[in-house]
């Protein structure tokens, strides 16, 4: 029995190394390509690795940083993610709390409206949206972060809502008698105890705005305002040609500050998602 | 000065279920008062209405020489430990403590004074830099009662706070408890559904049943002088026998009578009974089968056939059936009784407890 258990464990360790070496594989083609001459990364050298000739150093690396507003991309990407992940922890974990200790039919009609909006893609209102945020001049870096406090809520309250449940109401009134006011019961007790669920949802927020493509491209001045990912299509539009040295550099130098956001908060991620389904 | 006084409170909960329906209750400053009763008789109900942490539907509660009603639990000068503890799990065990000082801005020399003092008293002094996931059941109990320590609340609350703990850890803390009340000279209000905690630890004991007080006394008087057959039968274990009798008047002193067997009963109070049936209560240690008490008390005794002996050491309970139903005798374990045995018992007609059958209320005694 113990033998066979064994056996199985080898089985789908094998299974999902193989998986694993599927999902990384494209990334590793772009992060070898990027190391290699422009002409060497043609539609028969693809899968090469670099040889001596081909080999062409950080050269890719520092024209994508030199050319094109890369660092002001970076910028805006930078505090895009930032002030819409922050807005989306504090106000969503707030109405998550509301929803979870206020129960009456309003703040239960709240949630299946979050929970609903989760559903509906983006692509069916986003014609809509680029013009009304146009009107209400949300069209800039600086305040395009209620856009994605909209958009990111549902998810947000959903998991906020469905960890608060299994905190024990009597911490929280312990803290009342303790002396807190709402506010510092808040701050102080539920967002503590809510940590694995913040970095949660924060890396999950973090990755899906930093990568979005769609929603900044429709509703930022394209002219004056690039994101990474807009900025990397720029790369090949133009006329005609293709860029394809720098444009996988700048890939791979995107990628690298999500993979440290993960990287940092993986432990709590997995806490997080496991505190909502086991209690204590 | 912390008195508590219910002045015809009554509790609706928003489904429209009135657990509370006219409470009336003082319990006097320093006092440690038991509220006791059956699952869901509202005795939680009620200390969450002197916490402050459920709204209070009609009348008023007092602390002291103030109306609460409208007072928000940290203006209450209260504390109250949870059965689940309620510790906050990101919180060391001093932080967890010191926590309501620092909300007061207390001085962090006096806090660190006070919680140490607090750990000391409690034995948690290894403890504090742990977090509360990392102690045990007791331990987390005596950090909820530290908790509760530091503040120098006027009123202490505590709902059922022992009763996640082993038999012989409940048994240490209850005397924990009894010294900590002592020591600290304030107001106790206690909560549990166990009568020897009760009996135990109260000054005096409110025994509820679905959310009307009982009776409100000292574990004596409950004991001795139950007002009902409800309060008779919840307080005291084994419990007391209940017997339906019939009063016959006999010379002077009056005849209860049950299935073949009378015994005498010398209480003038039946005089208005004669000829209907009453409730007859004894405790199990008011049925004797020593010689001497047989032969004395010959116009008190019957017959027992013995179903079941429990051998406890110093007694044996008997279970024998009278009239059909279970009834329990406590008797020395020296005198030989066992199973399907015939035994001759005498019941000690001073002590017995005589109930209205259709008030339940108490005769006499
Ligand atoms: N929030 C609530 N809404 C509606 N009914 C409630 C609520 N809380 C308690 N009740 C009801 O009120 C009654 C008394 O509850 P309470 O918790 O005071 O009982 P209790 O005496 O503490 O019982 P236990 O010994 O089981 O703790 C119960 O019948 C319960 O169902
Ligand atoms: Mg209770």
């Amino acid at each position: 029995m113990e033998k066979r258990r064994k056996l199985s464990d080898h089985i789908w360790t094998i299974i999902l190394a193989l998986l694993a070496v599927a999902y990384c594989y494209p990334v590793f083609m772009i992060l070898i390509n990027s190391f290699k001459k422009e002409r060497a990364i043609g539609t028969g050298s693809i899968f090469k690795l670099p040889s001596k000739e081909t080999f062409n150093g950080l050269a890719h690396y520092v024209s994508a940083i030199e050319s094109q507003g890369f660092l002001k991309s970076l910028g805006f990407s930078l505090l895009i993610t930032i002030t819409s992940v922050a807005a989306i922890l504090l106000f969503c974990s707030m109405c998550a709390w509301y929803i979870t200790r206020v129960e009456n039919k309003f703040t239960k009609a709240l949630y299946y409206l979050f929970v609903f909006s989760m559903v509906v893609p983006f692509q069916m209102v986003m014609f809509t949206l680029s013009q009304t945020a146009d009107k209400l001049g949300l069209n800039r870096p600086f305040n395009i972060w209620i856009i994605y406090l909209g958009f990111g809520a549902g998810l947000a309250v959903f998991m906020f809502a469905g960890f608060m449940k299994s905190i024990p109401l009597e911490i929280e009134e312990a803290s009342m008698i303790d002396g807190c006011n709402p506010i510092q019961t808040f701050f102080l007790i539920v967002l503590p105890i809510l940590k694995p669920t913040l970095v949660s949802v924060g890396v999950l927020e973090a990755m899906w705005v930093w990568n979005d493509y769609l929603l900044p491209t429709l509703v930022l001045d394209i002219r004056k305002y690039k994101t990474i990912p807009m900025l990397i299509q720029y790369f090949r539009g133009g006329y005609g040609k293709v860029a394809m040295g720098p444009m996988m550099a700048s890939i791979m130098l995107t990628i690298i500050p999500i993979v440290i956001v993960y990287l940092a908060g993986q432990k709590h991620i997995i806490k997080g998602v496991a505190a909502g389904a086991v209690k204590g | 000065m912390a008195d508590i006084r219910f002045e015809h409170v009554v509790k609706t909960y928003d489904n429209g279920v009135t657990v509370i329906p006219d409470l009336n209750l003082e319990i006097k400053d320093k006092e440690f008062v038991v509220l006791v009763g059956p699952s869901g008789c509202g005795k939680s109900t009620t200390l969450r209405m002197i916490a402050g942490l459920e709204t209070i539907s009609e009348g008023e509660l007092y602390i002291g020489d103030h109306v609460v009603n409208d007072v928000a639990p940290k203006n209450r000068d209260i504390a109250m430990v949870f059965q689940s503890y309620a510790l906050y799990p990101h919180m060391t065990v001093y932080k967890n403590m010191a926590f309501a000082l620092e909300l007061r801005k207390t001085p962090k020399a006096e806090i660190d004074q006070k919680v140490r003092e607090a750990a000391r008293i409690l034995e948690l002094e290894p403890y504090l830099d742990r977090k509360p996931k990392a102690l045990s059941g007791g331990q987390r109990q005596r950090v909820a009662l530290g908790r509760a320590m530091v503040r120098d609340p006027e009123v202490f609350l505590l709902d059922e706070p022992l009763s996640n703990l082993d038999a012989k850890l409940r048994t240490e803390m209850r005397s924990q408890i009894s010294s900590l009340h002592k020591r600290l000279a304030t107001t106790f209000v206690y909560v549990t559904h166990d009568q020897t905690e009760a009996m135990t630890m109260g000054d005096r004991i409110c025994v509820m049943k679905a959310g009307i007080i009982q009776q409100f006394d000292t574990p004596q008087q409950l004991y001795n002088y139950p007002d009902n057959v409800f309060v008779a039968g919840f307080i005291g274990s084994p419990q007391m026998n209940f017997v339906e009798a019939r009063v016959d008047a006999n010379g002077s002193s009056y005849d209860l009578v049950f299935g073949n067997d009378r015994i005498r009963v010398d209480k003038p109070e039946l005089a208005r009974y004669i000829g209907k049936e009453v409730i007859l209560g004894i405790r199990p240690e008011d049925l004797h089968a020593e010689e001497d008490f047989i032969r004395k008390a010959e116009d008190a005794c019957f017959t027992a056939h013995v179903k079941l002996a429990e051998m406890m050491g110093s007694e044996i309970y008997l279970y024998f059936d009278i009239l059909g139903s279970q009834k329990i005798a406590r008797i020395p374990s020296r005198i030989p009784a066992g199973v399907d045995m015939d035994i001759r018992l005498a019941i000690d007609t001073d002590k017995v407890h005589v109930f209205d059958k259709d008030t339940e209320k108490a005769i006499c005694h």
